[in-house]
């Protein structure tokens, strides 16, 4: 009993790994446009966290102007850069 | 069975080397040679499966093992020692995790299922899975080969079986002991995930954030289990070890509050990370640290190094500890040294008042309070190695640090919320601070009216601080959540309790994190009441009685009463309160059988004031008269309210956010509303 148990575990296993698989997953390696792009997202998240937060009335208008102006600041430079990029691919 | 056990860790061991050799291969060839045919990445696909195969395997053990405790197999050591055949059939189940090769096997098996769930959903990052996968198989190797060679739990007895088991630990044989263990092990376990994607993610130069974001709801779920298992494990000393305390900073204590530091320094630094990009080595060594810790604490209570009452197993396994601390550590730094300069951070702090600062404050003061509570844990070690004798550090060691550095943690607790990023101007502070300074101050005031008097004792000035320190976080975070259900009210035109529901789904993170911040704070009013713990002792019999308090106890009677499993002795008891009668309360202390031990059960009637809190201590051997030791602790239940809204805010943080176009669909269809929802839904 004992041995027909183990023979059961090892041959499911062993097919379950070595079955032929049509589909393999491919590993791509991110690109610095996905990284620009997710930097891009978090900054426009940060951005909506500040104009609620000072709709809320928890910063006073000139902490929150330079704030925005900030954020501003990164989100452009990255929004340029994704732009230069994908204008490039285009280009290729 | 034990056969099939054996044979199923082995089987667990085969496919976990393979995982881990045949993935680094295929991820060096897919490193090396990425435009290379699809060969390497069906290496790596049969690598992810093995590592699933592997959970399969270690299932059948841990099946095998519950299976001979539950047919009293007591060829079997494991079951033999840790069980007997009138124990009731939780504990048997217990069993699996409450001796050495048995909790190894139980670390195994959830090491095996956290990496089942991180390889099925691989999608979410192919690449990056691999490579946690591959490093999570490493640590699997380790539990599994501790499995096969120096703690095999189906190891047969020698020579004849007996007929009956030595059976469990008294101690164990309470039912928190069925959900502590696995509850703390799904926390220290839990951490090799984040730590297994960090240091993928280092070694491939993962560009971006997006791993924290794929471990978050790993970290989180990690440091709910390690949270509830901490708090169990102090609720479980308090109902059994007979005390009066629930936290005696025993060093198994100590070592499962070291990495829940080090994990919460790590949750919300990584905030810092993903909104600003900062950090980034730093976090990359707390959630290092914070795996290693798990490992030492592993070490300390397995090994035998440090004594405590919550250490029941103790072997020679910290050789094989020391030597994987030793790899783990020396791998963490090449990989670190290898590619520090992808770790730059992309901005600095600007201002030492700002939200940033608050973290690397809260980093700094958690970090302080695990290094104390290192030192004082490993300092038996180091005093004998250094001078030859075992030097224990007590309670008072560690009150004297941990108590002004958890009152700072608990005044950070409320003033980080409410600080800016970036930088926050004094008009800010003004703005935000001003309630909640008033809040703290009239509480202190009304404290001292009272009757506190700090200048007293320090014990009474931290409590009066943690007090007023929690009137203050409670009225700063309860103003959040205030002002950001206004500005949902006068968009949705619903009343205030349906804005915060709102409020509360659209960023789950923040606000279900402002609830964890007050089961905090509650947790610090019950711990701030034991300044005020009260205890007595006398000689008990017929019709005595005991005042304490507002507390009178009368013996009605005294006897003893014995089954299958243990003896007992108790004493009936009527608690009058103000001279009413309140309740009938029954201290007991049983004899176990078959481990021949005693254990205490403490009778406990808990209110939302206070404990009272009764133990049967035995009888006096000249008078035959039970001894009863009666303790009233203030505030104790809220310790444990504390921790259920925390877990309570953890799990909310988890729950996805409202999408933008539910967030529309709820608000009231004005102009300037709709205006607003289209800018959400860009």
């Amino acid at each position: 009993m004992t041995i027909v148990a183990c023979a059961v575990l090892v041959i499911g296993i062993f097919v379950y790994i070595f079955y032929p698989q049509r589909n393999t997953e491919v590993q791509t390696q991110k690109t610095r446009l996905e990284f620009l792009r997710e930097r891009k997202d978090s900054i426009y998240e940060n951005l909506r966290d500040l104009n609620f937060e000072y709709r809320a009335g928890k910063y006073p208008e000139e902490d929150y102007v330079a704030q925005r102006a900030g954020l501003e600041n990164e989100a452009a430079q990255i929004v340029a850069e994704i732009e230069f990029l994908e204008s490039g691919f285009h280009a290729a | 069975m034990a056969a099939f056990g054996s044979f199923a860790i082995l089987l667990g061991l085969v496919l976990c080397a393979y995982n881990l050799v045949t993935g680094a291969i295929a991820l060096r060839q897919i490193a090396v040679h990425p435009e290379a045919s699809a060969a390497p990445e069906r290496l790596a696909e049969s690598a992810r499966r093995a590592g699933i195969g592997s959970f399969v395997a270690m299932t059948a053990a841990a099946f095998a093992l519950v299976y001979c405790a539950f047919t009293n197999d007591f060829s079997v050591s494991y079951v033999l020692h840790h069980s007997n055949r009138a124990l009731p059939w939780p504990y048997k189940f217990a069993a699996l995790w409450s001796g050495q090769e048995g909790s190894l096997l139980l670390w195994a098996w959830l090491l095996a299922a956290y990496g089942f769930v991180l390889r099925v959903r691989h999608k979410v990052d192919v690449k990056l899975t691999a490579y946690a996968s591959t490093i999570l198989a490493g640590i699997q190797v380790f539990f599994t080969l501790l499995l096969v060679f120096p703690a095999p739990p189906f190891a047969l007895v020698q020579g004849a079986v007996p007929a009956d088991g030595f059976g469990l630990n008294p101690l164990l044989q309470y039912p928190e002991m069925v959900i502590h263990p696995p509850m703390l092990y799904l926390g220290y376990v839990g951490f090799s995930v984040p730590f297994a994607f960090a240091l993928g993610a280092l070694m491939m130069r993962y560009p971006g954030e997006k791993w924290i974001h794929i471990t978050r709801r790993w970290t989180m779920v990690t440091w709910l289990f390690l949270t509830c298992g901490i708090f169990l494990g102090a609720h479980w000393a308090y109902s059994v070890l007979g005390w009066g305390g629930y936290w005696g900073w025993d060093p198994v204590e100590n070592a499962s509050l070291m990495p829940w530091l080090t994990g919460t320094a790590f949750l919300h630094s990584v905030m810092m990370q993903e909104k600003r990009g900062m950090m980034k080595a730093w976090n990359v060594w707390l959630i290092f640290t914070t795996f290693m810790l798990s490992i030492l604490g592993t070490l300390l209570t397995r090994s035998g190094l440090v004594s405590s009452v919550h250490a029941f197993a103790e072997s020679s396994i910290g050789s094989w500890f020391w030597a994987f601390l030793i790899i783990v550590l020396s791998v963490c730094l090449f990989t670190y040294l290898l590619q520090r300069d992808h770790l730059q951070s992309e901005h600095k702090i600007e201002s030492l008042v700002s939200r940033e600062s608050s973290f690397l404050f809260n980093n700094l003061v958690l970090l302080a309070a695990c290094f104390t509570i290192l030192w004082g844990t490993l300092f038996p070690i180091i005093s004998e190695y250094v001078e030859g004798s075992k030097v224990t550090v007590g309670p008072p060691f560690y009150n004297r640090v941990a108590v002004p550095i958890g009152i700072f943690l608990l005044f950070l607790t409320g003033i980080g919320p409410v600080l800016a990023w970036r930088s926050t101007s004094f008009k800010s502070v003004r703005r935000n601070f001003v309630w909640p300074t008033i809040a703290g101050v009239v509480t202190a005031i009304v404290l001292m009216a009272a009757g506190m008097r700090p200048w007293r004792d320090v014990g009474t000035l931290y409590s009066l601080m943690a007090f007023s320190l929690a009137a203050l976080v409670t009225t700063a975070i309860g103003s959040e959540f205030w002002r950001g259900a206004r500005v949902i009210q006068r968009h949705t035109g619903k009343n205030m309790l349906f804005s915060v529901m709102q409020l509360t789904r659209r960023n789950t993170r923040r606000y279900g994190g402002y609830l964890v911040h007050i089961g905090v704070v509650i947790v610090f009013i019950g711990l701030a009441g034991s300044a005020f713990n009260q205890s007595k002792e006398q000689e008990m019999g017929f019709h005595d009685s005991m005042t304490l308090g507002p507390y009178r106890l009368v013996c009605q009677s005294y006897t003893q009463d014995s089954n299958a499993n243990y003896d007992s002795e108790y004493e009936l008891l009527n608690v009058y309160k103000n001279n009413k009668f309140l309740l009938q309360m029954a201290p007991e202390r049983r004899f176990y059988h078959a481990s021949q031990q005693t254990e205490t059960m403490v009778a406990d009637h808990s209110t939302l004031q206070r404990d009272l809190y009764v133990v049967y201590e035995g009888r006096n051997p000249e008078s035959n008269q039970p001894i009863i030791k009666v303790f009233i602790n203030p505030l104790v239940a809220w310790i444990w309210i504390g921790v259920l809204v925390m877990a309570f805010g953890t799990l909310l943080a988890l729950v996805p956010n409202l999408s933008a176009e539910q967030v529309a669909r709820s608000r009231k269809p004005t102009e300037e509303n709709l205006a607003f929802a289209a800018g959400v839904s860009h």
